[in-house]
């Protein structure tokens, strides 16, 4: 999806960005962000960041303005992410928006089935609908987690299934630096080597700040792995505010601006010009019960801002999604995402994780609720279309044909436009009850489950050349011997 | 201050949560000789209307419960007791009354995640509990060590991401290659742990919430064959209702 026409949405005034772009600045100098990564913090110290190697919970490092501001600047404004299927190439940034579906949840549900522990039969039915819809255009990472394949080695199943099962762009795993590196050297033997894949680059890989101030070990081993293979990272502060953020949302946004800029400076110190995103994931706590909620005005208004900053930075943005704190995909968890689609389109949003399927606070992927996604999704791409000023678009000649009082079903213009000219929905009903009832009287998600059913039953697997795929599948039986062979002997 | 005046005032603070003014006034208590009983209960004088720490916590219930009070507020209060039992647990136990028990916890190794253990320690330690907190990114071995020197009666594992999950059992195993297994019960929580997951992984039981936490490590402590009674298991009750209503966190 590209090229809207619709203007972007700016919440906040210029000096209102202005304000909160300074008081980062002061966070980062003054506070500080701790990173629990020895290298991380040499590269750190060498660059000119002040440095605590005692500070608790982890080294605590203070950034020079200058220096923050000199490394985002070598970030690349946009960049061309590629696919085995050329025709599914993304450009991250611009007036770009890539959709994604939801990203780690231990847990399923469906209509026939119930809430359940996902498998990694489930992980390859949610890569085939993000196959499958025109809609996604990124087929995501941890659709849901294969808890039924061993912790050490899942990474190799799910890799290979998103390498095989689609051809869109896809997310790296970050569990570990030694998973990061299965997974570029997956894609490696996919995109025709390592050289080639850090010119093509294939896979976003996402790398959560543990806010408070403060990136955890794994990640960082990640997040060194793919940036030196050139694979662009989506740097995201994980803010629920009230409990990892202050409970002012101006404050919030200082904070996840600070960690942002913070992984990304870090980033392009390791190698300059890595394609990175700046990530926002800022909702807020239910302060009553401490239990993290969704769709709230205050993370729609956040989002908006946070869209703002990556456009000062020149950097693509993330955030956004059909998030939703609702344990069905209900009435609740369709205005929960309807409040966070809204400003997530608004904001000109570039990489859209959690397009579809998120449910339960993203503790589980549904199936049913991944199809009324997507009908948003189709609707707020109609909605960022625009409105045609054109002859045709004022329609002038049909007010020549049809005076006071009449009909517009049949007049010249409507014949020539009436197909195309309204969003047909996917899944909402608008028949009259009559009509409705006869047809069985089915609710939504009851529609929407015949359509996942549907999707699933006329998947195609996309064609891959046979000595690909051999590779692939000889690497993934030869790791898995080494990984499990490595675990007997602990 | 008069006796009666400081457990109306301890009752008022700890109500607001005044961490400070409550541990003082418990202090200025001790310094006047009442009795640590008193301070927990609130003495003889009922009709002086609200006064000492477990009525205090009882009301910050009521009101949790009626949607006045919110987490923050409960946290407070909860805080407020930790800081006077603090001073109060070693006199009420050289007056006889049973200590609550010993407990470790700690975030499993290759996670950094530790909001919701944290609320779950301060629940605890309002509650009585000894708590001995080994933080984030716990190896194993560590655990066990923990274990070995301080001989509690429950360990704790924390797990935030389904991908540090899986070391809840890890622990287990190396608890039981310690020799440990069946000294110590084990309970595991965290957003992605359910019941189902904890009792295959091997544990003793699961907490999905900081105040189902204080009531399982009080069922473990009990089921330990000494049932507890007393001021301090009181106390567990008191925290236990107080944050009965509190969602997952």
């Amino acid at each position: 999806m590209s090229i809207p026409n619709a203007p972007l949405y700016d919440y906040l005034p210029n000096e209102g960005i202005e304000t909160i772009h300074e008081m980062t600045l002061r966070v980062l100098e003054e506070f500080g962000i701790a990173f629990n990564h020895d290298q991380a913090v040499d590269i750190l110290e060498r660059a000119g960041c002040q440095v605590d190697r005692d500070a608790i919970p982890a080294p605590l490092v203070k950034f020079p303005r200058g220096l923050v501001l000199e490394q985002i600047g070598k970030a690349p404004r946009e960049f061309t992410m590629y696919a085995r299927n050329p025709q599914n190439n993304v450009v991250l940034g611009g007036k770009h928006t890539v959709l994604a579906p939801v990203y780690g949840p231990p847990n399923v549900q469906d209509l026939d089935k119930g809430r359940r522990e996902a498998t990694l039969e489930d992980y390859r039915n949610f890569v085939k609908l993000a196959q499958s819809v025109p809609e996604i255009h990124n087929a995501g990472g941890v659709v849901c987690e294969p808890n039924d394949e061993p912790q050490a080695t899942r990474h190799l199943d799910m890799m290979h299934a998103l390498l095989t099962l689609s051809d869109k762009t896809f997310m790296g795993n970050v569990v570990s630096g030694e998973n990061a590196n299965d997974c570029v050297e997956l894609a490696a033997i996919v995109f025709g080597g390592r050289d080639k894949l850090a010119q093509t680059p294939a896979m976003l890989s996402l790398i959560n700040v543990n806010s408070p101030r403060l990136f955890d070990t794994r990640m960082l081993d990640s997040l060194f792995v793919y940036a030196r293979a050139r694979q662009p990272l989506l740097i995201t502060p994980f803010i629920l505010a009230g409990a990892m953020s202050p409970v002012a949302l101006g404050g919030s946004l200082v904070q996840q601006n600070a960690e942002a800029l913070a992984g990304i400076t870090l980033t392009q110190l390791i190698n300059p010009g890595t394609p990175v995103v700046y990530g926002s994931f800022l909702s807020n706590s239910d302060m009553q019960s401490g239990s993290p909620a969704f769709g709230t005005p205050e993370s729609a208004a956040a989002l908006l801002a946070s869209a703002q900053l990556a456009r000062k930075y020149k950097l693509p943005f993330r955030g956004g999604g059909g998030l939703t704190s609702s344990k069905v995909a209900d009435g609740q968890a369709m205005w929960e995402a309807s409040m966070t689609f809204w400003p997530t389109f608004l904001a000109g949003t570039n990489f859209v994780l959690h397009a579809a399927g998120w449910l339960e606070s993203g503790l589980t992927s549904s199936y049913e609720k991944f199809v009324m996604d997507i009908e948003l999704c189709r609707m707020m791409q109609v909605f960022r279309g625009g409105i045609a000023l054109d002859e045709e678009g004022l329609a002038l000649d049909a007010f020549a044909e049809i005076g006071p009082g009449g009909y517009f079903f049949g007049a010249a213009h409507t014949l020539r436009h009436f197909r195309d000219a309204f969003y047909r929905p996917l899944l909402a009903d608008v028949q009259n009850y009559t009509r409705w009832e006869q047809k069985g009287a089915e609710t939504a998600e009851m529609r929407a489950q015949r359509v996942w059913k549907k999707w699933l039953r006329e998947y195609a697997p996309p064609p891959m050349d046979a000595g690909v795929l051999e590779a692939l599948n000889e690497y993934v039986a030869r790791r898995k011997q080494e990984i499990n062979a490595a675990e007997a002997a602990y | 201050m008069t006796p009666d005046e400081i457990l109306q005032q301890m009752y008022d603070n700890t109500v607001l949560g005044k961490v400070a003014d409550v541990t003082n006034l418990t202090k200025e208590g001790l310094a006047l000789e009442m009795d640590p009983l008193d301070m927990l209960y609130g003495g003889e004088n009922k009709e002086l209307g609200g006064r000492g720490l477990l009525p205090a916590l009882q009301e910050v219930g009521r009101r949790f419960e009626v949607g006045d009070f919110f987490v923050p507020e409960m946290l407070m209060s909860a805080k407020a007791m930790q800081g006077a039992l603090t001073l109060l647990r070693p006199l009420l136990a050289a007056k006889g009354e049973k200590t609550v028990g010993k407990i470790v916890m700690g975030t499993v190794k290759g996670d950094v995640h530790d909001i919701g253990k944290n609320l779950c320690n301060i629940m605890m330690e309002g509650a009585g509990f000894e708590v001995i907190d080994l933080g984030v990114n716990v190896s194993p071995e560590k655990f066990v060590k923990a274990v070995q020197d301080n001989q509690p009666d429950v360990v704790g594992f924390s797990a935030f991401l389904t991908t540090t999950m899986p070391m809840i059992k890890v622990n287990i195993e190396q608890l039981k290659k310690a020799g440990l297994r069946d000294k110590v019960k084990v309970m595991a929580g965290g957003a992605p742990v359910t019941a189902h997951y904890a009792e295959i992984s091997g544990t003793d039981g699961y907490a999905p919430d900081a105040s189902a936490t204080a009531r399982l490590a009080k069922q473990f402590v009990g089921s330990d064959g000494a049932v507890p009674t007393g001021a301090l298991v009181d106390a567990i009750a008191a925290v236990e209702n107080m944050m009965s209503v509190v969602e997952p966190t």
